[in-house]
């Protein structure tokens, strides 16, 4: 039970956005209640992840690069630890802009992934690791534009603390009721309104402190090692 | 030593998986019955002292079952009337099946967590993937390597004297320049264990990791079996054995030959993990006394 070989990795990656993901969400449809959305999005959730984890060793990433990764990964989920601060939405970003948008997924939903071991794995897991990732590769892509202006930067924390709070607003009410409800919808974002507020200035806090000093160490080691 | 653990991961990673799509696929509730007591039962076995989880959890099953009748109203059995708005045994049904649902899958998930130790899951992720399971394992190890380099920078901080301590905003500034210091070593010590690693041949030749999980002949009967009691249920549920109305009114059809066949095969399914682990504590003590 080896997917070692080239051969099955490529297979995953044509097979899961082609046949398996559209397959799973017909099956959803037809068989179940079309009210299950939550475990259908849950699994495709699954799947895009299991896409981009097979076409992460494709590329030849260099191992300095790579560790650089783990180390911003264990940075963001010992930040996580302290309690109120959650940095990982500005570590993600930042690492994001000068490491390049593959890392900046890698940096995310790793995070996700490792922090819950200590705080509790559960079916939110892929949500968050997809969220965050996603909130990287974009940062990621985004990366010359918001190298250069620090206020595009502060604006995008703050966008994606908003946009992420409101995704998992939407998982929250498909896991709690299995279909989607535009009243409990509004309700939960009402009630989560201080939080995600705290949660989109935390992040915009985060940047102004933490990118123009991270910045510098990073580009430093860039200069320095050439990474 | 748990039984339970002497089996391959990727066993148990399917027998989850199992377990878990049907309670989260099906909400009839007499599969979810099933599925949240086995998880219940199978918990307070392997995971001691865990009463606050409990409380958490009935907590949690309470509201979860309490929210459904205040927002629905569907339902002809009126039960009273709140505000103007009637309260329904049908919603109220709902509410407690939707939390039962709920409730088993955390059970579930807990009982994962606990079994699927991170070396475990770093086995089955090296097996896709052997970058990202290097990348987690550097990440869980950095984890506390950071925090004993924080401790060490602190005190040489202190043993310099830079923290007066009673002062906030110095002591603030105490902490920012840690951190700032942690951060520069960390990316540092990055590069050096990179360097080392590249030094040593990381990236010639396939990559290889240690296991000590082997494929037995007791893990291919054990995956035959979840396997085909999955079939079963999937069979008899997709045949309408176990179908069921919550509105307008409760209806649970009495199953015939093959919705109890799926009952049975999901309570098999379910009661596996607690059948294995109590099998071998009999087979422990039955052999204690000979001896």
């Amino acid at each position: 039970m080896h997917i070692r070989s080239k051969k099955l990795r490529n297979l995953i990656r044509i097979i899961t956005p082609f046949v398996l993901i559209p397959l799973v969400a017909i099956l959803g449809t037809v068989i179940f209640d079309a009210k299950k959305h939550i475990f259908i999005s849950l699994f495709v959730a699954v799947l895009s992840l299991l896409v981009f984890a097979a076409g992460f060793e494709r590329k030849s990433t260099g191992s300095r690069r790579l560790v650089i990764s783990a180390v911003m990964i264990a940075l963001s989920v010992a930040g996580r630890m302290i309690p109120v601060f959650k940095p990982v939405t500005a570590m993600t970003i930042i690492s994001a802009v000068y490491l390049g948008p593959e890392a900046g997924f890698l940096v995310g939903s790793m995070s996700a992934l490792l922090s819950n071991f200590f705080f509790g794995q559960g079916p939110w897991t892929p949500f968050q690791m997809l969220g965050w990732g996603l909130i990287g590769f974009i940062a990621g892509l985004l990366s010359k534009q918001l190298k250069k202006s620090r206020i595009l930067l502060l604006i995008y924390g703050l966008v994606s603390g908003i946009t992420y709070s409101f995704v998992m607003d939407i998982w929250t009410v498909l896991w709690h009721q299995g279909g989607f409800t535009l009243d409990l919808y509004i309700a939960s974002i009402v009630t989560a309104l201080p939080h995600t507020i705290l949660y989109a200035v935390s992040n915009c806090v985060f940047l102004w402190l933490l990118a123009p000093a991270f910045g510098r160490k990073l580009d430093r080691i860039k200069i320095k090692y050439g990474v | 030593m748990h039984s339970v653990d002497s089996y391959n991961p990727i066993v148990i990673t399917v027998y989850f998986f199992a377990v878990i799509f049907v309670s989260m696929f099906c909400m009839n509730p007499i599969l979810l019955i099933i599925s949240l007591l086995c998880a219940v039962i199978y918990s307070v076995i392997r995971i001691k002292d865990s009463y606050k989880k409990h409380l958490y959890c009935l907590l949690l099953f309470i509201i979860v079952s309490i929210i459904n009748p205040l927002v629905s109203h569907n339902g002809k059995t009126v039960l009273f009337v709140l505000n103007d708005s009637p309260i329904t045994l049908e919603a109220l049904a709902y509410g407690v099946t939707m939390a039962m649902a709920i409730i088993g899958v955390i059970y579930w998930f807990s009982l994962f967590t606990n079994i699927m130790t991170s070396d475990k899951l770093l086995y089955l992720l090296g097996s896709l993937s052997p970058k990202l399971s290097l990348i987690i394992s550097m990440g869980i190890r950095y984890v506390n390597l950071f925090a004993q380099q924080m401790k060490k920078i602190k005190e040489s901080q202190t043993a310099l004297g830079l923290y007066k301590g009673e002062n906030v905003v110095d002591r603030v500034k105490g902490n920012i320049r840690v951190f700032s210091i942690l951060i520069t070593w960390a990316l540092e010590n990055g590069i050096t264990t990179a360097d080392s690693m590249a030094a040593r041949g990381y990236g010639i030749g396939k990559r290889s990791h240690f296991t000590v999980f082997t494929f037995k002949k007791k893990d291919g009967i054990m995956i035959g079996l979840v396997t085909l009691l999955l079939g079963v249920t999937i069979i008899s549920v997709v045949l309408g054995g176990s179908s069921y109305t919550f509105y307008p009114a409760i209806t649970i059809a009495s199953p015939g030959i093959i919705g109890s066949c799926g009952y049975a095969a999901y309570f098999i399914l379910s009661m596996m993990l607690i059948i294995i682990e109590v099998e071998e504590s009999l087979k422990w003590k039955y052999l204690q006394s000979k001896i």
